[in-house]
């Protein structure tokens, strides 16, 4: 009997892969499925292993393309299916019910990592809703559009959006689209580093939340004013707030809630050297996580902060494993961006330990990072790390090279913030 | 005396108490969740418990981390697996390594095997059985009677931030090669299993060679991408290619009056090892995007994993390459044709690492030498240093015990023989071959094919089976 054929690389089988929209789901799957070759496990390159050094066989790709086919109908199934929901609406003349049907056609294609197939969604959805005397599905479209808009870092859109979603439903007395429109004002301002704005607007928030008795929206907007006083340096406030968001969210039974506090509760205490305490509520983070509905992402970034406190402390072989759990989680839930993250860190990881392969890390966090949308500021990030990476070992002309593509690449996409960082590390390296 | 929280009374059946100082066990599962807490409550008196309980996993949390339990007694729910793995998870940032026993309705036995492998202590079904809990509870007390073995003195040869150890004959003429081989200049093919060492024995020749004062420069041609070898080994001037953004010198240039060491050289595309075979013989490189030709002086030493022979009649790896590379070939043995130099090693790593994390380990139990002794290390030293590396961050005492190993070894405790207060389960036949194609199916990467054809049966049949044993 012959010995089993050795499987493909990734790298190599993406590399016989064109970049068609078609084969998208074909090219999810192939990654999602992969794995490190049993043999490369203990071996030196070991250590190393990236996406693109994992192995595929294409037997078992073969054996899994039914149940891609399956979701792939299945999606469109209810991509159509809402499309005649609003039909029959429109037939109806219930010009509300095409919006909902729309909206929910545009929820299913974020579902899936379409962005601009859910945002042509929306925009039908937000023109159908501005003919109506009813203003609520115009807050709701307003409200889709707006979130999507953060996601894709376009923070001055998604705060146009926002601002019309809450001027409409004050008007209407619409008092959850009110708070969601503030928290979506407070989260664009949060991430363009106007403090006193977000501050602002989760306050606001967080009264109506509590005049209205929405517990889940108080926890919610009590944790984001924890992280906005913990990223001002305000750490006593930062610890009341996630206090508060604690025992609001577990009065809710927000199990989803309560890990991101507890997750906020762990940079914190991160913050203030208390190692233990952070590494615990971390744990806990974890622990909720797992009690919520899955949310591959809420645990990657429990699990990069986790690993992050770890390596702080020296502790290698631990932010090796928990790095390498975090990897599994990415690749199997398919979040390109949130595995550069996590090749961030193991290269990072590698610097610390004065290990020069450690730019394999680097060199396939570019590479993840060109196949996915609204990638540019991870880009600018791994560039920026790769940068101090290359310092770390003393390599300084490649360091600055690193770190003037780093501050290119923010400057295009308006990152003031990170922007100054990159700034500041290219001073200190011409001192 | 047993602590039991709320209901202490010990129940009418019960045939006699357990002996030893009370373990404490933390029991998590809701009130309602099948009987589990009232059961574990009612037997906690004979069977020598101070239990307490949590609703829930995040609850459990604080408690795990707020003191030393021996035991967690967990509720599966619907999503058995998945929950194990959480479970296994959160007991890592756990005080006083507990031992995980979980409880499930009907287990299937992909789930038990499973267990196994993520090193659960056991896995009971529901409704529990008072015998079931006590016989996973004397494996936790075996671990009480564990005797410290001092560790032994290890002469070892240091070697850059590495060391060679060993004094089994298979070592001894390793060592012998590498002294001949060492005073030469001779290129040399290092071949062993993965973990075998062969960086270490690159660096040991490098060391005592001619090139000594020159730098070692060691390239892992399996961890960078194939894209980005070339320039790695050869350098590349500036706007070369996309992402060529400084002018880089390469690893031979880097390796100049010193010794340029390729590992895991199996792994290099056809096109490269040309390259690499010109600059062996013509000993000159061009950088990638340059024009200037540039002579290089380096002593090659290579490694491979891999048997390049069959890699050669597979089409994988040059011929000519092979002799200009194989001058002197070096064959490590694996860790388990060592015989007892495993001990040393691992003394020597229990010392290396006790002083990296600062504790005093002075002794390793007995049931922690026959779990070293009788894991299969593929992984051979690497695997060693790795699993001793874990072992003393996670001690808190002199002794490295079995509760310090990781759950992969623990998991092997069933495979060991029986001590006086363990329990010893003997398994059904079908037990047995679930066990088996596990193992098998593992071995494959869950290849369905591959696994039939070592197994000797049909594909069918082994689909039947995995349905059957709900691998």
């Amino acid at each position: 009997m012959s010995a089993p054929l050795p499987p493909v690389r990734v790298e190599r089988a993406l590399g016989l892969l064109p970049e068609l929209e078609a084969v998208a789901p074909l090219r999810a799957l192939l990654v999602s499925i992969s794995r490190p070759d049993e043999r490369s496990l203990w071996s030196s390159s070991g250590p190393y292993l990236t996406l693109g050094k994992r192995g595929i066989q294409p037997d078992e790709l073969r054996r899994h393309m039914p149940r891609a086919f399956h979701q792939i109908t299945q999606h469109l199934q209810a991509l159509y299916q809402a499309y005649v929901e609003a039909l029959d609406a429109q037939q109806r003349s219930d010009a509300s019910g095409v919006v909902r049907a729309l909206l929910q056609a545009g929820r299913l294609e974020e579902g899936v990592g379409r962005p601009t197939q859910a945002r042509a969604w929306y925009e039908v959805a937000l023109r159908v809703a501005e003919g109506l005397q009813d203003r609520r599905p115009e807050v709701q479209s307003l409200e889709a559009l707006g979130w999507l808009a953060l996601e894709l870092g376009r923070h001055a859109e998604g705060a146009r959006h926002f601002q019309r979603s809450l001027a409409l439903a004050e008007g209407e007395f619409d008092q959850a689209g009110a708070i969601a429109a503030c928290e979506g004002l407070g989260d664009a301002a949060l991430w363009q580093g106007q403090w006193a704005g977000a501050q602002a607007w989760y306050s606001r928030g967080l009264r109506l939340a509590q005049s209205s008795v929405d517990r889940r929206a108080v926890g919610q907007l009590e944790r984001l004013l924890g992280v906005l006083a913990r990223r001002q340096g305000d750490l006593a406030g930062a610890g009341d707030h996630l206090r508060r968001a604690r025992e609001a969210s577990e009065a809710a039974g927000a199990a989803d809630e309560m890990a991101r506090v507890l997750n906020t509760q762990g940079q914190l205490e991160a913050q203030l050297g208390r190692h233990g305490a952070a590494s615990i509520a971390y744990r806990e983070a974890l622990a909720w996580a797992q009690r919520a509905p899955r949310d591959p992402a809420l645990e990657l970034a429990i699990r990069l902060n986790l690993a992050e406190l770890q390596l702080d402390a020296e502790r290698f072989l631990e932010v090796d494993e928990e790095l390498r759990r975090a990897e599994q989680v990415a690749i199997a839930g398919n979040l390109t961006r949130r595995l550069a993250q996590v090749y961030i860190l193991m290269g990072r990881l590698r610097g610390r330990q004065q290990d020069e392969t450690g730019f394999v890390f680097f060199e396939q966090a570019i590479e993840l990072c060109k196949t996915v949308e609204r990638a540019a500021a991870t880009e600018g990030q791994v560039y920026l790390e790769y940068g101090l990476f290359r310092e770390r070992l003393g390599q300084r002309e490649e360091a600055r090279a690193y770190l003037e593509r780093a501050r290119e690449i923010f400057d295009s996409v308006g990152e003031a913030l990170e922007r100054e960082r990159v700034d500041a590390e290219l001073r200190k390296l011409s001192a | 005396m047993a602590h039991v929280s709320t209901h202490p009374s010990p129940s009418p059946a019960a045939p006699r108490k357990e002996n030893g100082p009370p373990l404490r066990i933390l029991v998590v599962a809701a009130e309602e969740g099948g009987g589990l807490v009232q059961s574990a409550r009612q037997w906690a008196g004979d069977a020598g418990l101070e239990l307490e309980t949590a609703p829930d996993l995040p609850r459990a949390v604080r408690q795990l981390a707020a003191k030393r339990w021996d035991v967690v007694l967990a509720l599966l729910g619907e999503h058995a697996d998945e929950d194990l793995a959480w479970w296994v998870d959160a007991l890592r940032g756990a005080s006083g390594s507990p031992r995980l026993v979980a409880a499930a309705q009907a287990p299937s036995m992909g789930l038990v095997l499973r267990a196994e492998k993520l090193g659960v202590l056991d896995l009971l079904s529901l409704p529990l059985r008072r015998d079931d809990l006590l016989q996973a509870l004397r494996r936790v007390r075996a671990a009480a009677a564990e005797v410290p073995v001092a560790l032994p003195a290890v002469e070892h040869h240091a070697v850059g931030p590495y060391a060679l150890v060993g004094q089994s004959p298979a070592m001894l003429e390793v060592y012998k090669l590498m002294a001949r081989v060492a005073a030469s200049e001779a290129t040399v093919l290092v071949q062993g299993e993965s973990g075998t060492g062969k960086e270490v024995v690159a660096r040991a020749i490098h060391q005592n060679g001619a090139e000594a004062a020159g730098p070692f420069v060691a390239v892992n041609c399996a961890a960078i991408p194939e894209n980005l070898l070339e320039s790695e080994l050869f350098g590349h001037e500036k706007g070369s290619f996309t992402g060529a953004i400084t002018r880089k010198i390469g690893r031979f240039e880097q390796a100049g009056s010193g010794t340029l060491f390729l590992d895991e050289v199996a792994d290099m595309s056809l096109a490269l090892q040309a390259k690499i075979l010109r600059a062996v013989q013509e000993r000159e490189i061009e950088r990638v995007g340059g024009e200037e030709t540039i002579p290089v002086d380096v002593r090659l030493i290579a490694a491979t994993n891999r048997d390049l022979r069959e890699q050669i009649t597979q089409g994988r790896f040059r011929e000519d390459l092979y002799y200009r590379l194989a001058v002197v070939m070096i064959r490590l043995p694996r860790l388990a044709d060592r015989g007892d130099d495993l001990v040393l090693l691992t003394a020597y790593f229990v010392r290396q690492f006790a002083e990296r994390y600062r504790k005093q380990v002075r002794a390793i139990s007995d049931r922690a030498l026959d779990l070293l002794r009788n894991h299969a290390w593929v992984g051979n030293v690497r695997e060693l240093r790795n699993v001793i590396e874990r072992a003393v961050i996670v001690t808190a005492d002199d002794t490295l015990r079995a509760e310090h190993l990781p759950d992969e070894l623990r998991g092997e405790e069933a495979s060991l023989p029986d001590r006086p207060q363990g329990g010893t389960t003997l398994l059904t036949l079908a037990e047995l071959e679930a066990r088996h194609i596990a193992r098998v199916l593992a071995h494959t990467s869950g290849q369905i094919g591959a696994a039939a054809e070592i197994l000797g049966i049909h594909r069918n049949t082994l689909t039947r089976k995995m349905k059957e044993y709900g691998l």
